[in-house]
């Protein structure tokens, strides 16, 4: 079940890879093509948008959302938190990026025992571990650590702030 | 009729919360029709001032508290003496009293307390022969004794003559004058999380450990002399053992990676079951204390396998796991290490232990998305809920297995609750702020 939802997810991660390779590919051509051989001046940034810029731009905006959520007793994420997760890999995945570090909590509601809920939050942290890996994260760039049901977001006794607490949360080192 | 003894001993438990000014109030939220009744006469008292505390007060409560036991009202009581040779028994046999508690308190010179009781069976006689003659006579002393206690000690003595009174009338042992352990969390504060130790009835608090972090699962040691706990101090869950008597006793046992957690001391205290995920699965281990070998006791590749306890004997252990899709209790003998799977009914049953003889085991069984204490006959295999409670968890036994103490959300807090292991008693521990959780009830205290 959970190979199919991952298989997914490799789908969109690389034609996402594949849009952002023939982006930086058009790049260099256009520049290739603005530069005067007989001038001898700095090239100026024309003022369009570079692509890797606006990726950049795009995939930081995504990124300041650092929460997925889970349904109960589930360690399974959903689409959006795993689009969420794509996009944080994308830039773990650089090069560049390589030395950043994160770590993975994973939080569970009240509901049920606090010792299975710090294994159920292991679980929830560890699924989404697993999503970033699967998109180019390095495992040594990943920390993970469960609190279980000790550390709600909302700590009212509710529905609503269930679903607030059934969660993973990303957060970078440093 | 029933909400009139309610009403009573409400107005009494109340009345005794504002003398003992404890942290958490004892509240009864559901009594019992066939509990037996006795009279706790308050206690006489000798010397210049007042005592610090209300002896008779304490015993009363504790003794409604099992569930086996309704003492009747102050204002109702028929006699005020404090010794068995002025106890009118025809009078206490006409209000259908079965056993009635007298004393005195006497201040002594030196500061301390003489604390004297007698238990007085109304209605036990005895045939004996009298000049050749076979007669019956009243022989109704069932219990008498006396001791010196410092001030301090004082009130936790009441829990003493408790335990003794309800051993002479039900031929088990008391365990009133016990502790309990739970974890207090007031986001108020600096540092929101307690460990916190009290009396069985939540009077005298202490901190044993506060943190900026989240601390869980507190757990006893055998002898009642340690703690040991999960702190994630560190920013993950380790496992401490803390000495409550001494100072700087703090001691890290278990900080791997993966959760450290679910500690449950051995009843020859010799041992610890915790839950280790270090080979990246969530299992039960179990650390030899002396030697500080630990030793895999389960292995699953891919199911959640913690919150282990001990059966009496100290040869298996309870476990939950959901190896068969859903969270379930196993039981597994140490010796030969085959797993059995215990219950049944329900989507979600953890959190088990073994009354003292056994035959019991108390749980946490969601049926129909609710969370409630049950019980389950180990022999029939028949479960039974003990509480009409929501999120109740962290249920844990009195050592003479009478009361489970757990916890629960009341009007949007989490507290504590106490209901008596054959359901017909309940009350609420509920916290002057913030909430409580995680309880825990020590062994007796020697």
């Amino acid at each position: 079940m959970s190979i199919i939802k991952l298989g997914k997810g490799f789908v969109i991660v690389a034609s996402a890879t594949l849009m952002f390779a023939c982006a930086s590919k058009q790049d260099s051509d256009s520049q290739a093509s603005t530069n005067e051989p007989s001038e001898v001046i700095t090239p100026v940034e024309p003022p369009r948008v570079d692509p890797e810029v606006e990726a950049r731009r795009i995939n930081e905006e995504k990124r300041e959302a650092r929460t997925v959520y889970f349904d109960l007793d589930d360690d399974s994420v959903k689409p959006a938190g795993r689009a969420l997760l794509e996009a944080h890999a994308w830039y773990l995945s650089k090069p560049e990026n390589s030395g950043v570090v994160i770590t993975v909590e994973g939080h569970c509601d009240e509901r049920g025992t606090p010792a299975y809920n710090l294994a159920l939050g292991e679980r929830r942290a560890k699924a989404i571990a697993q999503i970033l890996m699967l998109n180019g994260v390095s495992s040594s760039q990943i920390k993970t650590v469960s609190y279980g049901e000790e550390k709600p977001a909302n700590p009212s006794h509710s529905e609503s702030a269930w679903e607030e607490n059934r969660r993973g949360e990303l957060s970078y080192e440093g | 009729m029933m909400k009139f003894v309610f009403k009573v001993c409400f107005s009494a438990c109340l009345l005794i919360s504002i003398k003992t000014n404890a942290e958490i109030d004892i509240l009864i939220t559901s009594g019992v029709d066939n509990a037996r009744p006795v009279a706790v006469i308050p206690f006489t008292f000798k010397g210049i001032g007042q005592p610090n505390q209300d002896v008779a007060a304490v015993v009363g409560a504790d003794l409604r508290r099992s569930g086996r036991f309704s003492p009747m009202a102050r204002h109702l009581l028929v006699q005020q003496v404090d010794k068995y040779s002025d106890v009118n028994l025809a009078l206490w046999r006409e209000k259908g009293i079965e056993a009635v508690v007298v004393g005195s308190v006497e201040a002594l010179a030196d500061g301390r307390f003489r604390v004297g009781y007698e238990l007085v069976d109304i209605f036990k006689k005895q045939q004996e022969m009298r000049n050749g003659q076979l007669v019956t006579v009243d022989r109704n002393l069932l219990d008498s004794y006396s001791a010196v206690v410092s001030a301090d000690d004082l009130r936790f003595h009441a829990h003493r003559i408790a335990d003794r009174v309800y051993e002479k009338l039900t031929g088990e042992r008391g365990a009133f004058a016990t502790r309990i352990a739970y974890i207090s969390v007031d986001r108020n504060l600096p540092k929101p999380y307690a460990l916190m130790i009290a009396d069985s009835d939540g009077y005298a608090p202490q901190t044993l450990y506060s943190s900026s972090q989240p601390i869980m699962s507190p757990a006893w040691s055998a002898d009642a002399q340690k703690m040991a706990y999960v702190s994630f101090e560190n920013g993950r869950s380790e496992i401490y053992v803390q000495d409550i008597y001494k100072a700087n006793s703090r001691k890290r046992v278990a900080a791997f990676e993966g959760i450290n957690s679910a500690p449950a001391f051995s009843p020859d205290g010799r041992r610890m079951a915790l839950t280790l995920s270090r080979g990246g699965n969530p299992e039960i281990y179990v650390l030899d204390l002396v030697s500080f070998r630990f030793s895999q006791i389960t292995n699953s590749v891919n199911s959640i396998e913690t919150e282990a306890s001990w059966s009496p004997d100290g040869q298996s252990l309870l476990y939950t796991s959901d190896r068969g899709g859903r969270p379930q209790i196993y039981k597994q003998n140490l010796a030969s290490n085959r797993a059995m799977r215990v219950t049944w009914e329900g989507s979600y049953n953890a959190s088990a232990s073994l009354t003292p003889d056994g035959k019991t085991m108390v749980l946490i069984n969601r049926t129909n998305g609710i969370f409630h204490v049950a019980v389950q006959d180990m022999e029939a295999n028949s479960l039974r809920t003990l509480t009409e409670t929501e999120l109740d968890e962290s249920p844990s036994l009195a050592p003479n297995g009478s009361m489970v103490i757990y916890a629960t959300v009341y009007q949007g807090r989490q507290v504590l609750s106490v209901v008596s292991t054959d359901g017909r008693f309940k009350a609420r521990l509920p916290a002057k702020q913030g909430e409580v959780k995680a309880p825990v009830w020590s062994p007796y205290l020697n």
